[in-house]
């Protein structure tokens, strides 16, 4: 019985070490961790099986720090710097109808600035680019970028790009 | 031998539940940890409101500028006339430091243009130093670039310079991260204080104050 209670106490342990939903948890260690500088950082996935020569839905997930927010696709004016995706051309892989979310209303809070700053559309939290791609028999490495230019509701950083790697596996 | 069966069935169960919420305060933990370093990438801005919302030395706070000579530069403003920070020497300056993309600079300009009228009887000027990406290899993309800032800087009602290519004396002045940053220059040519994101309107004139020394 007694190795039965040091069964139970050593599990314990190692509980207060591990994380027993490891698994879970190695998804999202598996996402690239955002550089301390960086407001933004692509999710997920980093692989995508699709059909050969069959256009394929497929979604880019990326984060906004907590606290921040980026520019939506659309912003409502011409001087604030649109989110955009850069995919450069791949004889194998083609991305077409990309579409970026609706970005939400947001009103700068400001003391002393009565009815607060600029109208804005921007992202907060998880934000989704969908597109549709077309691809080639074989494995192709697709190497995009996002594009953003991030805030907080009382200063902005510069426009900054990060990078979207994605693997395309076309059967 | 049954009891022994339910013995371990139930200890199996305890254990279980013992690994589940160890795992679950493990997961609180990480993800608070996640949001400590969101917090920590904006640590600038961040201790820039504290200091101006407790009264503290602002600029001792947001900025390892404050105390030193302010470095001299020659940039071109929007209507393409040199301007160096020693055509001002004599006067406080205050150097802001915007781009048109930048939201809360544009909550902060009108102040700026109401307190330049307001002090600059008194000696005081603002230079406003833009940091907008520049194509300084294509005049007709350079001209095009130029005109927007012209135009926003003029849609903002903003009657003081405004100088072009930030960049090229960001490292001079601590390369700043984050905008709307400004140092307070004094009239021997010392930054008295700086601000690092939006502040309020009191904590500009309070700098200006500063910089335009006793009496002002």
């Amino acid at each position: 019985m007694s190795g039965w209670w040091s069964a139970v106490l050593a599990l314990m342990l190692v509980a207060g070490q591990q994380n027993p939903f490891a698994g879970f948890l190695d998804q999202s260690a598996n996402r690239k961790d955002a550089k301390p500088n960086e407001a933004v950082r692509y999710l997920y996935p980093e692989q995508v099986g699709v059909a050969a020569g069959k256009p394929t839905p497929v979604e880019l997930h990326f984060e906004v720090k907590s606290g921040l927010h980026i520019n939506s696709h659309t912003p409502k004016t011409k001087d604030l710097i649109a989110t955009s995706l850069a995919v450069p051309g791949n004889a194998g892989v083609q991305w077409k109808d990309v579409q970026f979310p609706t970005g939400k209303d947001f009103v700068l809070p400001v003391a002393g600035a009565p009815g607060g700053g600029d109208h804005l559309s921007v992202y907060t939290g998880e934000f989704v680019v969908r597109g549709m791609v077309t691809a080639a028999p074989g494995q192709h490495l697709v190497q995009g970028s996002l594009r953003y230019q991030a805030c907080d509701n009382r200063a902005c950083m510069p426009p900054h790009t990060i990078p979207v790697v994605l693997s395309v596996m076309a059967h | 031998m049954r009891d022994k069966n339910f013995l371990v069935a139930g200890l199996a169960a305890v254990v279980f539940v013992m690994i589940a919420a160890a795992g679950w305060a493990n997961w609180q933990n990480r993800k608070h940890l996640a949001e400590m370093q969101a917090q920590r990438a904006m640590e600038p801005v961040m201790m820039g409101n504290m200091a101006g919302g407790q009264g503290m030395d602002a600029g001792t706070m947001t900025s390892p500028m404050v105390g030193k000579q302010a470095a001299n530069f020659t940039l071109t403003d929007v209507n393409g006339r040199k301007v160096s920070l020693a055509d001002y020497k004599g006067k406080a300056v205050q150097l802001n430091f915007w781009a048109t993309w930048c939201a809360p600079c544009k909550i902060e300009t009108p102040w700026l243009v109401e307190l330049e009228k307001q002090y600059k009887p008194k000696g005081f000027e603002i230079l406003g130093v833009s940091f907008d990406d520049l194509d300084l290899d294509n005049a007709a993309k350079l001209k095009t670039e130029t005109t927007d800032i012209a135009k926003s800087a003029k849609q903002l009602g903003i009657d003081y310079p405004v100088l072009l290519d930030g960049d090229a004396i960001s490292k001079q002045y601590g390369d700043p991260e984050v905008f709307p940053t400004s140092f307070f220059v004094n009239k021997q040519g010392k930054i008295v204080a700086a601000t690092m994101g939006l502040t309020s309107k009191d904590d500009l004139e309070n700098n200006i104050k500063k910089a335009l020394g006793a009496g002002a």
